[in-house]
């Protein structure tokens, strides 16, 4: 039993004092020590004993006694006693105020602390622990700076000076100046190697905090072998051990930080630890207890939002959000910097998405992201969240940098490309891809959505062959694949199918379709359907259908394939059957809409889309602009128009159009109709201004089908006189939208060609309308009309060829012929022609066939001359021939004679040599041959000379035809727009002279939404 | 089974080709084939090379249909005038002129004896039948308006009942099928001169029609619903739909050995189909416009393999060799 002596005065004897059981009044013992004069080293010893034993006040006594005048009086010559009094003080106050959390209080305890080092330093200037103390005071008072220059004076005095080495080793540590701290450390161990366990702790600290783990832990466990509890060197070993990753290291430290809790169960540290390793063991309870203990255990900031953090973490896991935000939230204002502890600052903004809060989600991981802007975990989340707010720019940039800092991560290439999706296909394809190709390299599943999605993706592509795949894929097995592969023959009926499939599962074939494959089963129908495979695309619908009967889109393509085949009834029995199913489905209705208009029952159908509008608020673009549609059509339909209802109409029209615009501003098909309501009222330059720019976007729209932009547009320049534009627009339509097989755009073109009066072109035109409709009868009346105005046009021409008024006889022999046909037909006025007209147009052609008698004769006269003129001509021309010929042979004979003669005497001449010869008596006759050949000579070569001109003149004169016909067709060509722009103006006459002036001009609105037929005689 | 293509004639006409035929080969020829076109003319063709052997003119508007005698010497044209012109293939020289007005004339069939010849009437809602050694009009058999106006379509508001378009007739020359505007097909008893029944299922204009050279009783019909429906004539019933086609279905034949169908449509292509898998095995992309018409070779020319022609609106001929 340790105890303490108080030497009696002026005695030998002392009064002995057990320190385990000091008086519990410190009075008494201050008595003694009074009484006695006992020495102030005492005095410090009893105020140490009782401070370790906790009883603060008695020890604050007997110090402030200690410290009081009259002992400064009394013990004025032992100043290192009062010293060591003062600034033991002097600590205690330092320790007061760095402990203390509120601002004053702790100001007061390092001024009071400040007091007595002053104190201290009056009785000794150079006594090296007061000075010491003060640089553990500026230390707590966070003056590092300061610090270090204090104990610099202590250690220039003293380089060996432990605590002086100790605190500055400290400043160093808290200035992050690790190196250097461990240098101070190992001095002041060096010097000193049997001082206390914690010196060592300090050393372990450094190296721990120098990323040297092993050597720190050494530091540690040599600490934990010098004080087998020292708590913090067993949570810094274990906290090494917890970090190494190794299972088991990771379990001793786990045993460490116990360890810790035992000796010591106040230690944050270890309840943090331990309470994040219940954590992930899922023993929320004891996360809660640990917290509660070491939150109410500490005042140290970090470790306070730690706690926090651990316990808002366990409320977060199991879903009670608010009181993870609320944890969260503590574990933030604990912190004046997220510098410090960034991960509450995550959970609160995951926390906060959970609790569909976007905006502060956005701001916390924004927080995070300030510190850490690559971090893909946050990019990705902070990505979603702005593409929920639909900022999807500033969304994709966050994906694009999350997939750059992380190419392999799934989730972001993900979420990415369902943002691109609806902006560009390409590019969200792409994302698709790059997920669907990691998943596949990591070996893991999959999943049946974004397959879809890569299919539809593919689909909206036109890659109708890689969608298969896709759908393919996502689908597997089943029956599905006999029918979509087309090893399973495909029923026809159209709707009443369930004993089909019903006899299948009699069969024990398995038509289950589970839940999550239905869409991507009804996708694979509409590739069918894309294809033109409509069988296997039903019989698809179909089994959907079989099912799941709520599926009720599968009804509408069902509805849509039969409508394709123009099976009405089929059609609106299958629409009625989805709105069996559902009677608010808007597509369903809208559908059904389109029904009654397209069997002209308007009211049905007025009705239908105001039922919409009613389902919707109001606010339904597809069913306004039916609406306005059907405005439209009520304003020009009539056969007798009244003005003002038309006008109401088409006001009414135009402001749905508008209102749809309003909702949805780039809607192409409320901006054509406001086009065609301008086009009605004559505003045909700003009309063709929006046609033209919906034309623009609907090119560039691969979903987009708008033929009726086209026509517009062709009406426009039809209006205007733009005759070669309008065709264009006509021609391009048939092509790009209906396989040139529709007869109305035939009949807008003809009626181009008719105004441009190319009468030709016109019949030509409606010949092919005629055969793409034979049923149309307007379409033949206006073919006669044609060629009847072909005829009127020819004959009065001012010069023309026999055989062009023989053609145009023969065109009006037909036409002719066609009024007749017609006058036969039934029913005439639903065609809309009638006796009266036919008759007129008949009477018409006869009395043209009459005058045109006499053109032709008149033609054939002309004809007949020029034959003539030609005849002779050609027949002087043969008389020259024949002249130049006889000529020639003349010419010929004279020369063969001549050279006949010079033969002749060439060979009397060689007879004569021979003879001369013979008489020389020479002795070969090869000489003879040879000159008898080069007679021969001459006979050939202006033979052979004459060929050779034949053919050299040939060339020759081809060569001149062949320049002489382009001179033609170029004369021909030059004259073309002079005589047709006389023709124009001739016949413009001839109209005028014509009786029937008033049939021939077209009439009709020339803009037509669809299907409004505008016939070149409609009138 | 497939098609090769083996030549392609552009601009074999001045304009669209919308009819063609295969007029059998006689003693002294072999088969020729004969086009039709809005150019008004109608052209004779022969060999692989598809050399042309005549222009024939003489139709006003455009030509729309062609058909050959059974016995490979004479052919019948018509146009958009309404007559018909029979004439001698060899000579050009014009048996006879028919027409029954106010009748149209469109597509025409000879009857595989050649005894009669059948022209689709279009508005006078009949199929007049024309004895093709007298040429007197032998029949006409009328389309009625709507089998006891029950069949459920949306009434024929031109009031005009059936307008005909096609005609076609079963290999023994019992039973003449029509087609028309509105998508029936009437089958004809033409011994009895009575319509046996009408086929349901296209809702469209049926442009062409033929019946299996291999059963009196399968027929093919090509409808703008871009189907080509294959029905059992006697029974009623629908055997089989074959979608494929991305636009109308102008023209079906069916090959000489009745074992394939091939099909020309608006969508440029000439599709060929296996009717034992009931599926298009292969489409052919020659043609830049619409495909008028598709014929067989009729067999028993002692040549190997058969022919296939194909005329478009892109006023070319396609022939191929169909193995």
């Amino acid at each position: 039993m340790a105890c303490v002596y108080i030497p009696v005065q002026n005695t030998s004897e002392e009064v002995r004092v057990a320190l385990e059981r000091l008086p519990a009044d410190a009075t008494d013992i201050l008595d003694i020590l009074k009484a006695e004069q006992a020495p102030l080293n005492l005095w410090l010893t009893f105020a140490r004993e009782y401070f370790k034993q906790g009883k603060v006040a008695e020890f604050l006594q007997i110090l402030e006694e200690g410290s009081s005048p009259e002992i400064d009086e009394y013990y004025s010559d032992v100043k290192y006693d009062r010293i060591a009094i003062l600034n033991a003080l002097g600590a205690y106050y330092t320790n007061l105020g760095r402990v203390e959390s509120k601002q004053r209080e702790k100001d007061e305890h390092f001024i009071r602390a400040t007091q007595y080092y002053n104190k201290a330093s009056r009785i000794d200037q150079d006594e090296a622990s007061t000075w010491v103390g003060k640089g553990q005071l500026l230390v707590a008072k966070g003056e590092l700076e300061q610090a270090q220059e204090v104990f610099k004076i202590v250690l220039d005095g003293q380089r060996d000076n432990v605590a002086a080495l100790l605190g500055q080793a400290c400043v160093q540590f808290n200035s992050g100046r690790f190196q250097e701290a461990l240098k101070l450390y190992k001095k002041a161990l060096q010097i000193h190697p049997q001082c206390p366990a914690s010196v060592r702790l300090g050393l372990g600290l450094c190296r721990a905090r120098l990323g040297e783990f092993k050597k720190a832990q050494q530091a540690f466990d040599r600490v934990l072998q010098l004080d087998g509890n020292n708590v913090e060197a067993l949570v810094g070993s274990g906290i090494i051990d917890l970090n190494s990753g190794d299972e088991n290291r990771v379990q001793a430290g786990l045993e460490k930080m116990l360890a810790a809790f035992e000796i010591y169960p106040y230690c944050s540290m270890a309840l943090n630890h331990l309470a994040c390793h219940y954590f992930f063991l899922d023993q929320h309870p004891m996360v809660e207890q640990l917290t509660e203990a070491a939150l109410a255990a500490t005042d140290h900031v970090l470790i306070k939002a730690q706690s926090y953090y651990n316990l808002a973490r366990s409320y977060h896991t199991r879903e009670d959000y608010d009181m993870a935000a609320r944890y969260y939230r503590a574990s933030t204002a604990e912190l004046k910097n997220p510098k410090d502890f960034i991960l509450p600052y995550y959970g609160l903004g995951q926390v906060h998405l959970k609790l569909g809060d976007w905006k502060a989600a956005l701001a916390s991981f924004e927080k995070v992201l300030e510190l850490y802007p690559d971090n893909c975990e946050t990019l990705k989340a902070v990505g979603h969240i702005l593409g929920h707010q639909g900022r999807k720019e500033k969304a994709l940039e966050h994906f694009k940098k999350a997939t750059r800092m992380n190419p392999k991560d799934v989730d972001a290439w993900l979420e990415m490309g369902e943002l691109l999706v609806s902006s560009d296909f390409a590019a969200a394809l792409d994302s698709f891809q790059t997920a669907h190709t990691l998943l596949k390299r990591s070996q893991e599943v999959v999943p049946l959505a974004l397959l879809n999605n890569i299919g539809v993706l593919h689909f909206e592509k036109d890659e109708l062959e890689s969608a298969r795949k896709a759908y393919k894929q996502a689908l597997g097995e089943g029956i599905w694949t006999e029918y979509s592969e087309g090893h399973r023959s495909v029923d026809v009926s159209p709707i009443e199918d369930n004993e089909l499939f019903r006899s299948l599962e009699d069969k024990g074939i398995s038509l289950d379709i589970p839940a999550e494959k239905v869409t991507v089963l009804f996708n694979l129908a509409r590739l069918h359907e894309q294809l033109h495979e409509t069988g296997k695309a039903s019989v698809l619908y179909r089994l959907i259908l079989y099912k799941h009967p709520e599926y009720e889109d599968a009804y509408l393509r069902l509805g849509a394939l039969s409508l394709a085949r123009s099976n009405i009834s089929t059609s609106l029995e299958l629409v009625n059957k989805a709105l069996e199913a559902n009677d608010k489905n808007v597509e369903a209705l809208s559908v059904r809409g389109n029904l009654e208009v397209k069997t002209d029952d308007w009211l049905k159908a007025k009705d239908t889309f105001k039922s919409i509008l009613e389902i919707k608020d109001g606010n339904d673009n597809y069913a306004m602009l039916a609406l306005g549609n059907w405005n439209y059509y009520a304003a020009t339909r009539g056969e007798k128009k009244v003005p003002k209802l038309e006008a109401t109409h088409l006001e009414k029209a135009r402001d749905l159009y508008q209102k749809v615009l309003g909702l949805q501003i780039n809607n192409m098909y409320a901006a054509n109709g406001i086009g065609v309501v301008l086009a009605e009222k004559g505003l045909f330059d700003i009309s063709k201004d929006i046609f033209t720019q919906v034309q623009e976007a609907a090119t560039g729209n691969l979903a987009v089908d708008m033929p009726d932009v086209w026509i517009n547009l062709g009406h426009i320049y039809l209006a205007q006189g733009q005759f070669g534009l309008a065709v264009k627009m006509y021609l391009n339509c048939l092509k790009r939208f209906y396989h040139n097989t529709d007869h109305q755009i035939l009949l807008y073109l003809a009626r181009c060609h008719y105004e441009a009066e190319q009468w030709q072109e016109c019949k030509r035109v409606l010949l092919r309308a005629i055969h793409l409709a034979p049923s149309n009868y307007m379409l033949r009346f206006d073919v006669a009309i044609a060629m009847q105005k072909f005829s009127t046009a020819t004959l009065q021409k001012a010069k023309r060829t026999a055989d062009e008024v023989r053609q145009a006889v023969f065109e009006l022999k037909n036409a002719l012929r066609l009024f007749g046909q017609l006058a036969g037909v039934k029913d005439k006025q639903v065609h809309g022609f009638d006796e009266k007209k036919l008759d007129m147009h008949g009477e018409y052609c006869k009395h043209l066939l009459d005058a045109a008698k006499v053109h032709l004769e008149a033609a054939e006269r002309e004809e007949q001359q020029l034959r003539q003129k030609q005849e002779v001509a050609r027949q002087l021309a043969m008389a020259q021939e024949a002249r130049r010929k006889a000529e020639e042979e003349r010419r010929l004979q004279l020369e063969k004679r001549r050279r006949d003669a010079e033969q002749r005497i060439a060979l009397q001449l060689e007879d004569k040599l021979q003879q001369t010869k013979a008489l020389w008596n020479k002795k070969t006759h090869a000489v003879i041959t040879d000159d008898g050949e080069d007679g021969d000579k001459p006979e050939k070569k202006p033979k052979k000379r004459r060929k050779k001109e034949k053919k050299s003149t040939a060339p020759d004169s081809d060569g001149e035809e062949g320049r002489y016909s382009p001179r033609h067709s170029d004369d021909d060509v030059e004259d073309v727009p002079t005589r047709s722009q006389g023709k124009k103006k001739r016949r413009r006459r001839a109209v005028s002279d014509s009786e029937e002036e008033g049939e021939m001009t077209p009439a009709g609105s020339p803009v037509q939404y669809v299907d409004q037929p505008s016939d070149p005689e409609d009138d | 089974m497939k098609v090769n293509s083996l030549k392609n004639v552009a601009g074999a006409h001045n304009d669209g080709i919308w009819a063609a035929a295969w007029a059998p080969a006689t003693d002294s020829r072999p088969g020729l084939l004969i086009t039709g076109s809005v150019d008004e003319t109608v052209k004779l063709w022969r060999g692989d090379e598809l050399e042309c052997e005549r222009t024939n003119t003489g139709h006003s508007l455009g030509v729309v249909a062609v058909a050959a005698h059974p016995g490979g010497r004479i052919a019948a044209s018509t146009s958009l005038d309404s007559f018909v012109r029979v004439f001698d293939i060899d000579s050009n020289a014009t048996v006879t002129t028919l027409e029954a007005p106010p009748s149209e004339a469109w597509l025409m069939q000879f009857d595989p004896k050649g005894e009669l010849l059948a022209v689709a009437g279009g508005g006078s809602c009949s199929v007049k039948i024309w004895n093709t050694t007298s040429w007197k009009l032998e029949q006409s058999l009328t389309v009625p308006k709507a089998e006891n106006g029950a069949d459920g379509k949306a009434a024929d508001k031109v009031g005009l009942g059936k307008f005909v378009l096609g005609v076609a007739w079963s290999m023994d020359g019992k039973n003449l099928a029509c087609s028309t505007m509105d998508g029936t097909v009437a089958i004809f008893d033409v011994g009895k001169g009575k319509l046996i029944h009408t086929l349901e299922g296209h809702n469209m204009p049926v442009r062409s029609l033929v019946f299996s050279p291999a059963d009196n009783h399968v027929l093919f019909t090509a409808c703008d619903d871009k189907h080509i429906h294959m029905y059992d004539a006697r029974s009623r019933m629908l055997v089989s739909a074959f979608s494929g086609h991305a636009s109308w279905v102008l023209s079906v034949d069916a090959s000489p050995e009745g074992a394939a169908i091939a099909t020309g449509s608006s969508d440029k292509t000439v599709r060929l189909w296996d009717l034992k898998m009931r599926a298009s095995i292969q489409t052919v992309t020659d043609h830049t416009d619409q495909v008028w018409a598709v014929a067989f070779r009729p067999s028993g020319e002692g040549s190997s393999s058969g022919r296939l022609a194909s005329v478009s609106d892109d006023k070319s001929i396609s022939l191929y060799e169909y193995t």
